[in-house]
């Protein structure tokens, strides 16, 4: 099972949050600051796994997590996720929001959080990997995209917010940064 | 009416949306709190409005703020109306705002229930889509209670998009409502042969995580899953089953063996490392399952081994990490195919990662053995030296101490190179309390237990103390965890003081530890350590006293001891305080009774002896002054005599229990059952001293004496264990049974 899904920047400022169980909101939000703590210290060359949290509970749960330019991508797993297997997840999200937001920065996770939970949820639903292949959760996300638009007009407002926004140092778009390469995990998914 | 709807409309465009939001925050970094509590009044405004589309967008900028750690609590009746709207656009933000905020205290959640019901049977697969995903994140018990039909229906959707939510969340429904299971169950197993990837994925994983909490009631589905894993091709799958089967093993020895073949045939195929990965997983899982059985898996074992071992080597850190872990589990039942990777794992320390070294460094310890343990230890030092990082460090320190002691020394062949190997990690710098501490207890569980290294030990001890008085001496200090280690020093300076008595090779090392252990800079020790100090000040005196022949300087020595604990008489510690004024006094008589002494051999005069000894009433003429010299000396070491030797665990046994002894007798008579009401506890009392006829041994120690007690190997490793009489402050004849 999955137990919480953080997105945070370099500073630690959230970007998305998911938890599959309840907590607090101060709870959630001193959870998503240790992790960031625990997370944010370590070299990018390291490895991506880091065991027994006291935070999120118990020796069997374990951070799994990616960095991604401005932006980490954390899993909280027990040990019934494969720790390869979710970071193939955690990459196919990332290329997933890289497909829908053509070009995915860290500005459109933070204008559209709506949008990057309603991709997550075609991902995971209640801590449990719901889909896994890139190309159907494009398309389910897509179809309903479509549906919000011929209900109406108005919700279709211009992304005028991305546009006028000129920060250069979170335009950095996450794709241009090179992903660690694994030739090995590509088989999962062709 | 068109006025009105126009009107409507122009609102909703002033109106702040999401992103206006955001900006709105990112634009107020300094007032942020401030904005987002105007905002939030705002939203509250925008939520007393008729329109959904209002409303809508304020639920979805409150998302946002939940985000943020904001409560959202108090909007939960708006959510629940912009979940039941007709519009998909509103319908879904609403069930995102309850997927993050609603749980099982909610109280507005009841009124969903049928809300969602019309939701999950609607003809728009996507409104269907979204109940169920939100679903999955705020089922409560009379939830599940009242969809369960409606859910189990969906399973069998002729859209396979439904279908595996369904089943997804049917998970859920089982953990609120455990009585659906079994109507359920069926369904559920067929969904493991459904025609979609997606469905029989998601079927996979919910009877996965329900065996992983109950794996007995899932056995029987063991030839169902292994047709799964010898047919299917998705990885995702493949790896939840194998990962299931780990699960199982250890119930179901005959499953391992079967699996066995499959799993190697996977190991040699797959090129997914995940999947190989889990695969490995398992054939270890089932190599500990099957490893008190006579079949030899030795081409198994080495198959795992050699494939962990190209994990290990490769430059993507992941893997290597995963490799190591996994080499952990090999390790505790074949232990010699792992040691033989000994150079590529100890390759690992120098790694750059921390996680990696740390995983490399708890292989170490079962790989180790007499022949290379000192070679491990060696290289384990030279990377303490390097070290970064404070935690690594210590954990370094700990698995060295670990490495050494375990199995009670098994490994080690040579105790002077252990020790000298303790003095070394003592001298680290930065060392905390806890690891000091560590090291002072093994120097004194060493020192006692092992006869032939004490010499040794109390001579590096007596250099330490002295090496660390000249440090102080020039303004230098030891670390947190030093002072610690002074105080294991200083007990066994003065326990085995005869140690350091000179010999032909060496010379003689009392007076001088004496001196290091008195000197003002231990005023600034913990108190604990201090008092060992004191105390052991003593022990050395005496033994020095006794070794030495010449009267003058016997009284020279008593002088400048007295002098020294001085310093200690006023110490603010009250252990210290105690131990340094009992001390003063016995060296005050002792001092008096060798002055008079050695007076008494000039000026011939008698009856000195009554003075210096306690049997000394009404003395017989002890006309030689030496001879009472010597005497007191030998009373004073007669205080500390005795040699400390280990217990063993079992020792107690061997006492007989003293005649007449009957630990079942009262020692009072119990008061009399005062009122009859009374009567069920007191009997269930007087059950309860009956039951401690079991413990006779446990007794019998408390009578036996302080060494003896205890459940730990040897009692007397803790010095103020062994010394039952100090905390009195006196200095008695000590007893080890």
């Amino acid at each position: 099972m999955i137990k919480a899904i953080l997105i945070f920047n370099n500073h630690g400022k959230p970007r998305l949050t998911k938890f599959y169980m309840h907590y607090a909101e101060d709870e959630q939000q001193q959870v998503i600051r240790e992790t960031f703590q625990l997370v944010s210290k370590r070299d990018d060359n390291v490895c991506n796994f880091l065991e027994g949290g006291t935070l999120i509970g118990g020796q069997d749960y374990r951070l799994i997590y990616r960095h991604y330019a401005t932006l980490y991508f954390v899993f909280c797993v027990d040990s019934s996720e494969s720790e390869l297997g979710i970071l193939d997840l955690i990459q196919v999200f990332v290329e997933t929001l890289d497909k829908c937001f053509e070009n995915v920065c860290e500005l459109d996770l933070i204008f559209h959080m709506d949008r990057v939970h309603f991709i997550l949820n075609e991902l995971v639903m209640g801590g449990m990997v719901l889909e896994t292949n890139m190309n159907e959760i494009v398309a389910r996300f897509e179809e309903q995209q479509k549906l919000q638009k011929s209900e109406s007009g108005f919700s279709a407002m211009p992304n005028r917010a991305v546009s006028t926004v000129r920060d250069m140092n979170l335009s950095q778009k996450l794709r241009d940064i090179k992903i660690p390469d694994m030739p090995s995990f590509s088989s999962l998914y062709q | 009416m068109a006025l009105v709807r126009v009107k409507g409309v122009l609102d909703h465009v002033l109106d702040k949306n999401l992103q206006d939001l955001v900006r709105g925050i990112r634009n107020h970094k300094d007032t942020e709190g401030k904005y987002i509590s105007e905002c939030i009044e705002e939203i509250k405004q925008e939520l007393k409005q008729e329109s959904l589309v209002v409303k809508a967008n304020a639920i979805n900028k409150l998302v946002y703020l939940q985000m943020l750690g904001y409560d959202i609590s108090w909007a939960g009746f708006n959510i629940v109306e912009v979940m039941s709207s007709p519009k998909f656009t509103f319908k879904r933000i609403g069930y995102l705002a309850a997927s993050q905020s609603f749980h099982d205290g909610t109280d507005v959640i009841m009124l969903t229930t049928n809300l969602v019901r019309k939701d999950l049977n609607s003809t728009n697969t996507y409104d269907a889509g979204v109940a169920l995903s939100s679903l999955s994140c705020f089922m409560t018990g009379d939830l599940a209670h009242d969809l369960a039909n409606d859910i189990m229906v969906l399973m069998t959707s002729t859209k396979p998009y439904l279908r595996k939510k369904a089943v997804l969340l049917m998970y859920k429904v089982f953990l609120r409502f455990p009585d659906s299971l079994k109507p359920a169950f069926g369904r559920l197993k067929e969904k493991l042969e459904d025609p979609d990837p997606g469905v029989q994925s998601a079927a996979v994983n919910v009877i996965c995580e329900l065996a992983r909490k109950n794996p007995q009631n899932y056995l029987s589905l063991a030839p169902l899953f292994f047709k799964l894993m010898t047919t299917s091709t998705n990885n995702w799958v493949l790896i939840k089953i194998i990962k299931l089967f780990g699960a199982l093993i250890p119930l179901e020895p005959r499953l391992g063996k079967k699996l066995i073949e499959p799993l190697t045939n996977l190991i040699h195929s797959t090129s997914a490392m995940s999947l190989l990965y889990e695969c490995i997983n398992t054939v270890i899982a089932v190599l500990i399952s099957i490893s008190s059985g006579l079949q030899n898996h030795a081409t198994s074992v080495q198959l795992c081994v050699q494939k962990l071992q190209i994990l290990i080597e490769d430059s993507d850190q992941n893997l290597k990490y995963l490799g190591l872990l996994a080499m952990t589990k090999i390790l505790k039942t074949h232990p010699k195919s792992v040691q033989a990777h000994k150079e590529l794992i100890m390759q690992c320390l120098d790694d750059k990662d921390e996680s990696i070294r740390l995983r490399a460094l708890s292989l170490l310890y079962g790989m180790v053995s007499k022949k290379n343990l000192m070679e491990i230890v060696k290289k384990l030092i030279v990377h303490m030296e390097k070290a970064e990082g404070a935690h690594y460090r210590d954990e370094l320190l700990s698995k060295i101490i670990g490495i050494c002691s375990q199995n009670d020394y098994r490994f080690i062949t040579n105790f002077e190179w252990y020790v000298s190997v303790l003095v070394e990690l003592a001298a680290h710098k930065g060392m905390k309390p806890a690891q000091g501490r560590a090291i002072a207890n093994q120097l004194l569980d060493v020192a006692i237990r092992v006869q032939q290294v004490r010499r040794f030990a109390a001579r590096q001890m007596s250099l330490l103390l002295r090496n660390h008085t000249f440090d102080k001496q020039r303004g230098g200090g030891g670390s947190a965890g030093l002072v610690e280690v002074l105080y294991a020093a200083a007990w066994i300076c003065g326990e085995f003081a005869v140690c350091l008595a000179g010999d032909e090779e060496s010379e003689d090392a009392r007076r001088a530890t004496l001196e290091a252990m008195s000197l003002p800079y231990v005023l600034q020790l913990p108190g604990e350590v201090q008092a060992v100090f004191v105390h052991n000040q003593v022990k050395l005196y005496a033994n020095l006293l006794l070794a030495e022949s010449d009267a003058e300087e016997r009284v020279a020595l008593t002088t400048e001891l007295l002098t020294r604990l001085e310093q200690f008489v006023h110490s603010e510690d009250l252990e210290v305080q105690e131990r340094a004024v009992c001390a003063h006094q016995l060296l005050k008589c002792t001092a008096k009774a060798l002055r008079q002494a050695a007076a008494s051999k000039t000026a011939a005069i008698f009856d000195v002896g009554d003075v210096a000894t306690e049997d000394g009433a009404g003395s017989t003429a002890e006309a030689d002054g030496d001879a009472v010299i010597d005497r007191v000396a030998k009373e004073l070491s007669g205080l500390f005599a005795g040699e400390l030797n280990p217990v063993a665990p079992k020792a107690q046994r061997k006492v007989p229990l003293p005649e007449g002894l009957d630990l079942d007798a009262w020692i009072n008579e119990p008061p009399a059952p005062p009122k009859s009401e009374f009567d069920e506890p007191v009997k269930r009392k007087s059950g309860k001293s009956s039951g401690r006829k079991k413990e006779p041994e446990a007794a019998v120690s408390a009578t036996v004496g302080a060494s003896a007690s205890g459940a730990t190997n040897y009692s007397s490793s803790d010095p103020t264990v062994a010394w039952g009489g100090a905390s009195g402050g006196g200095f008695e004849q000590k007893e080890y049974h």
